[in-house]
């Protein structure tokens, strides 16, 4: 299948913010949730959404922190990055143990991505993400992110590879 | 069979050979009385499996991208392939290439494999757990 270079994402926060409160209720109902909290999610700010996910390798399961960010949505996917607990950032290379190794054909991290445009950046590599439009990433057009997809589509995408393609943490630094 | 031990002489041993062949014609019917029960109860476990292969279950399926849902019955015996075409049809959503059939929950696993499986060998092999499935769109990255 051809791949094409998607056009780059537009910043609209006003946008981005809108679009997260229409979608808000219609992933709760989804999920059959009347809060966040009752999912173990957080929203620290208006544009932000903290998910916790986890993956089990061996026996062992580790906990890990999915920061959303909504600066480009619905237009584009949300901003996802996995991030320091403490911080809820994520700062290379000290920050990469927070990270999972997650290498599927549909969602690949990377703890530091240099894309062909110059940008350096942490990448969950999945048409789900806003990075992977950031980074300039080659896809096939049946699997770009659609602006009818809510940012369940993206928690969906990451679980999906948590649960079959973790392979255990990055290395401490 | 009742054997009268105190009794001597030829008489008492023709009453014995009477008793014992007797008592080898009440085992040989008690015999074909049993190999008859085993059939019978090989004919009522098939009869459970036939009727269970055709017991309808309920099929609850969501779609993670499009956020819909749906409740339908199904049979057992359908395929993990049936299950995943009809639940387009119940979610009222046409089917995408790139779409992907899965386990629901938090946990989803996808069933691609195992398309060719019916719902009672899909649960028998411990494929799935539940009648609970997802339907996602594929995403690209590597």
């Amino acid at each position: 299948m051809t791949q094409i270079v998607p056009p780059l994402p537009v910043v609209d926060v006003v946008r981005g913010i809108a679009s997260l409160e229409e979608d808000i209720p219609r992933v709760l109902a989804f999920l059959g949730k009347s809060t966040f909290e009752e999912l173990g999610w957080q929203r620290p700010n208006k544009s932000s959404l903290i998910v916790p996910l986890q993956g089990t390798i061996n026996g062992v399961t580790e906990q890990y922190v999915l920061r959303l960010g909504f600066s480009a949505y619905r237009r584009w996917p949300p901003s996802a990055q996995f991030v320091n607990p403490e911080t809820l950032a994520y700062k290379h290379p000290v920050d990469q143990y927070h990270l999972p190794m997650l290498s599927s054909p549909e969602c690949h991290v990377h703890a530091s991505y240099t894309s062909t445009n110059g940008k350096t950046m942490q990448l969950i590599c999945c048409s789900a993400t806003q990075e992977f439009y950031d980074a300039a990433h080659p896809v096939e057009p049946d699997l770009m992110w659609r602006e009818q997809n809510t940012f369940y589509t993206t928690i969906a995408a990451i679980q999906k590879a948590m649960v079959m393609h973790y392979g255990g943490r990055f290395a401490k630094v | 069979m009742e054997f009268e031990g105190n009794h001597t002489g030829s008489h008492s041993l023709d009453e014995a050979v009477e008793h014992l062949k007797e008592a080898e014609v009440h085992l040989e019917e008690a015999r074909e009385e049993e190999a008859k029960a085993e059939r019978d109860v090989k004919e009522a476990i098939h009869e459970i499996e036939e009727a269970s292969r055709h017991e309808e279950v309920e099929v609850h399926v969501v779609h993670v991208n499009e956020l819909e849902k749906a409740t339908f019955k199904e049979k057992l015996n359908a395929t993990l392939q049936q299950v995943w075409d009809k639940s387009y049809k119940e979610l009222k959503l046409a089917p995408k290439p790139k779409d992907v059939f899965q386990t629901a929950g938090a946990q989803p696993k996808p069933l691609t494999g195992y398309l060719h499986l019916t719902l009672e060998q899909a649960r028998e092999k411990k494929v799935i757990d539940s009648f609970h499935f997802g339907i996602a769109s594929a995403t690209g990255g590597a």
